[in-house]
């Protein structure tokens, strides 16, 4: 989880300047994936890109988490229509969402990503929060009248470990999706760099043109995938 | 009211506020566009894909067992999104042949598709150890056709939203019409009838896909 944490740290780096009269150089020693049209050295490119994707990734899948645990303590009633909720994939509703608003921002895409993943994630959720619930622990601590503040301060790590086990899946959802819309031309425009913005970029000449950027976007997508399957268990 | 309508009423009061969501959406005649004509053509293509991913992925969880749903291999084919998929195949596809068709598209579609539900169907299996493993092959052969044919229905009302989602990714970067395009156009235009109709549509799979009476939720 810290390491994906970390990238967080990406969305506040500057964009890379533009020099529209090296645009289009080949692979050389001084820019091993060449320039994009507008003079960026593309791996320079890649790796902001790709850092800012996995750092709004981590921020979705936190916010999504937090609306999760809200959901999973407080939703206990609602069973059936979080179930409901849950029978359709975030990207499902919000890939037309976006069309109908002419594109997502930053912002928008945060929020809309967290609020339709919070709903996956709470069974995992619930079931921790129950074992937690029925536990002596719990009981021992409304018997002896323990206030909010206190209770946070002894239960806090043990919540962060179940929050912890659960951010990959967070993640890789957040991941996903933003990378998709981006895509698709429906997520951030071109001032937010991210690996959808390059595969909409580089897609369209990938096919009749080698273009170096383009297959390390796919490269860097294909090898986040990999990382991220669950290992042999 | 029964246990089982009491249980379900939240859900079918959210899929109540989505079909009125739908119908109060401000039409798309104001916005001068006319809602797309429904892509009949589409529908074959879209059955027939449907149709052999309901065969072939109970086939193979059934030939694997449970013990799939760990195996490395299989999480490294699932582990690609959609769009990975889609753009692999772009890139790859030969221009002489001229843009990607139907054909393609249902490559790409069971490649992204068949790994995850294989995967979904051994983990919902029960384990093998020690028993029906003690008793020998055909018993085990037999718990696993008995298993997934109980799971059969409810698992394509369930899944079917997600393959929805994986043709609309794959449908908008290939550039072909189909389901979820159709599903797509018509929020995006806000197609109040054909909006509701797919409104309803998701919510009897969601019905479908609920545990029935005297089952755990």
């Amino acid at each position: 989880m810290r390491w994906r944490l970390a990238f967080l740290g990406a969305l506040l780096l500057p964009n890379l300047g533009l020099d529209p009269f090296r645009g289009g150089l080949g692979v050389m020693l001084r820019h091993p994936l060449g320039t994009d049209d507008l003079g960026r050295d593309a791996l320079l490119r890649l790796l902001l890109g790709s850092a800012r994707s996995l750092g709004f990734a981590s921020a979705c899948a936190l916010l999504a988490l937090a609306l999760g645990l809200l959901l999973a303590w407080q939703g206990r009633r609602w069973h059936s229509a979080l179930s409901a909720l849950r029978s359709l994939p975030p990207l499902l509703f919000l890939l037309p969402l976006a069309a109908a608003a002419g594109g997502l921002g930053l912002l928008a895409t945060w929020v809309l990503l967290g609020l339709l993943a919070a709903p996956h994630l709470e069974p995992a959720l619930r079931t921790r929060i129950e074992t937690f619930r029925q536990s002596p622990a719990w009981a021992a601590e409304r018997c002896l009248g323990a206030t909010w503040p206190s209770i946070l301060r002894r239960w806090a790590p043990w919540g962060w470990q179940q929050v912890a086990a659960l951010f990959p899946s967070a993640w890789l959802t957040a991941l996903w999706g933003e990378a998709t819309l981006s895509a698709l031309g429906l997520g951030p425009g071109p001032g937010q760099d991210s690996l959808g913005r390059l595969l909409a970029e580089e897609l369209p000449r990938l096919g009749s043109d080698p273009s170096p950027l383009g297959w390390a976007a796919l490269a860097a997508v294909l090898l986040l995938a990999w990382t991220s399957a669950p290992g042999k268990t | 009211m029964d246990a089982v309508t009491k249980r379900l009423a939240p859900g079918l009061l959210v899929w109540a506020f989505g079909l009125a969501l739908a119908w109060g959406l401000p039409g798309s005649v104001w916005k001068g566009a006319t809602p797309p004509p429904f892509p009949w053509a589409a529908l074959f293509p879209a059955a027939l894909a449907a149709g052999t991913l309901a065969l072939a992925a109970p086939l193979l969880a059934w030939a694997g067992g449970p013990g799939l749903a760990s195996r490395r291999p299989l999480a490294l084919l699932e582990a690609p999104p959609d769009l990975l998929w889609a753009c692999l195949l772009l890139t790859l596809w030969p221009a002489a042949w001229g843009p990607p068709g139907t054909l393609a598209w249902l490559l790409a579609f069971l490649l992204a598709a068949l790994p995850g539900e294989v995967r979904w169907l051994s983990q919902a299996m029960p384990s093998e150890y020690p028993f029906p493993q003690a008793w020998g092959q055909e018993a085990v052969s037999r718990v696993r056709r008995t298993v997934l044919l109980r799971l059969w229905g409810r698992w394509l009302a369930a899944r079917f939203p997600i393959w929805l989602t994986a043709t609309l990714v794959l449908e908008r970067v290939l550039g072909l019409p189909g389901l979820g395009t159709d599903w797509f156009t018509r929020v995006a235009l806000r197609d109040r009838p054909g909006l509701a109709l797919w409104v309803g549509v998701l919510a009897l799979l969601w019905l479908l896909a609920q545990p029935g009476k005297g089952e755990e939720p």
